[in-house]
């Protein structure tokens, strides 16, 4: 990366760990290897704090799954990528059945549009995911026992 | 910091907030500059130490003072913000970057050891300065991989850094453990040419070993090798404060109990348990 400046170099190291590119040239392959791997379990602790239910739906697969996901996709903060992932499971009929009321309550919440950050959803909403059914109605979010 | 010496610490995390509060001579504290509002009420646990008298650090994490782009300016007044609300008499950074080019990395990723590294990190920290009620701090990082084109060892591009800037050193000794390991360099090679004067307090963190490489990961115990190091450390010149980090996976009371004597044992200062 010799002749580049530092701003374009470090644009290349980023894109290349987070997008799921090719170890830069110079680099240590097997280490930068380890640090795309460790930056993906780190970011996979961290949604499953914000994801608890999603996390504990795969249980011990949670941090491989995640990071088979995660790793062409750079981060947008552990709350959108929780999210992004929940919905793209949720197309695949994939979403773990004990993450469903968690995403159905959050959808019901908030107004998230997939590119920017969640916005609390200023009108009454209903929300189902995966067959769990959320209702918000100013700002209370509830769970309707079904008949 | 200098002139006050606060001994052993812990970082403050909401998860652990009850422990912390608990700890009869805790002095000072650290907490993660982006998880605190710079206006509104502080999570109960942190208001009780400052209640308390106890010095809370701000330390960021996503500044990227490291960046070749101009820190943000939004970022800056936050963390400024954040340093006021606190009372702290200094505040923490990294020398590293955490973006680039729009996208984030989502960690502490190492610059390369060239003058042109140097330039933007001096210029960032000055920019950062020129808001600051207070001193800051700067602290290496541990870093998995290096760059291919280093002009300048570790020592002096820390040291330059630290010289044009006139900021003081966040020594972490498991970074500095870290780092000598997965290089196969020795640790105290790199205490004996860091300016220890210029330390304002020290971090010590657990970590572990994946494939041959050591991870920094904060998340597991303190191996014996880095509590050796601090007693290298504070042979060499012993800081006014050093503080364990911690920051998931968290262990029993006792444990962490324990971690923080270890701590105190190492530097000799008194237990805070």
């Amino acid at each position: 990366m010799t002749g580049r400046s530092l701003a374009d170099q470090q644009a290349a190291l980023v894109e290349a760990l987070t997008a799921g590119r090719p170890v830069p040239e110079g680099f240590d392959s097997f280490r930068f290897e380890a640090a795309r791997l460790a930056l993906l379990r780190k970011r996979a602790g961290e949604v499953a704090r914000q994801w608890p239910m999603l996390a504990a739906g795969f249980g011990d697969r949670w941090k491989r799954e995640f990071s088979g996901w995660a790793v062409t996709r750079p981060t947008q903060g552990s709350l959108r990528d929780g999210w992004d992932l929940a919905r793209d499971l949720t197309r695949r009929g994939a979403l773990p059945p004990a993450a469903a009321a968690e995403l159905a309550e959050r959808e019901a919440a908030w107004h998230y549009d997939g590119a920017s950050s969640p916005r609390s959803r200023r009108f009454p909403a209903v929300r189902i995911a995966a067959g769990a059914v959320a209702v918000q109605v100013a700002g209370r979010v509830w769970l309707p026992r079904r008949p | 910091m200098a002139e006050t010496t606060y001994g052993v610490g812990i970082g403050w995390r909401p998860e652990i907030a009850g422990f912390v509060e608990e700890l009869p001579g805790l002095r000072f504290a650290e907490v993660v500059a982006e998880s605190v509002h710079a206006h509104g009420e502080l999570p109960p646990g942190l208001q009780v130490l400052l209640d308390r008298g106890v010095t809370v650090i701000p330390h960021g994490v996503r500044l990227s003072l490291g960046g070749a782009e101009l820190v943000d300016a939004d970022r800056v007044e936050h963390f400024a913000a954040v340093a006021s609300r606190l009372g702290a008499p200094l505040v923490s950074e990294h020398i590293a970057f955490v973006r680039a080019g729009g996208i984030e990395a989502g960690h502490l990723l190492p610059l390369p050891r060239t003058r042109e590294a140097v330039d933007a990190v001096v210029s960032n920290v000055r920019r950062v300065q020129s808001s600051l009620p207070v001193p800051i701090a700067l602290e290496p990082i541990a870093a998995l991989f290096d760059w291919p084109d280093d002009e300048l060892t570790e020592a002096q591009f820390l040291t330059e850094i630290l010289d044009r800037s006139g900021a003081r050193l966040l020594l972490d000794v498991a970074n500095v453990y870290a780092n000598a390991r997965n290089r196969g360099t020795d640790p105290l090679d790199l205490l004996d040419e860091l300016p220890l004067e210029r330390v304002a307090y020290v971090h010590v963190a657990g970590g572990a070993e994946h494939q041959g490489l050591y991870h920094d990961t904060h998340t597991d115990a303190v191996p014996q090798p880095v509590l050796d190091l601090v007693a290298e450390l504070c042979a060499r010149r012993r800081p006014p404060a050093l503080m364990l980090e911690r920051d998931g996976d968290y262990p029993p009371a006792t444990v962490l109990a324990a971690e923080l004597d270890a701590i105190a044992k190492a530097s000799g200062f008194p237990a805070v348990t």
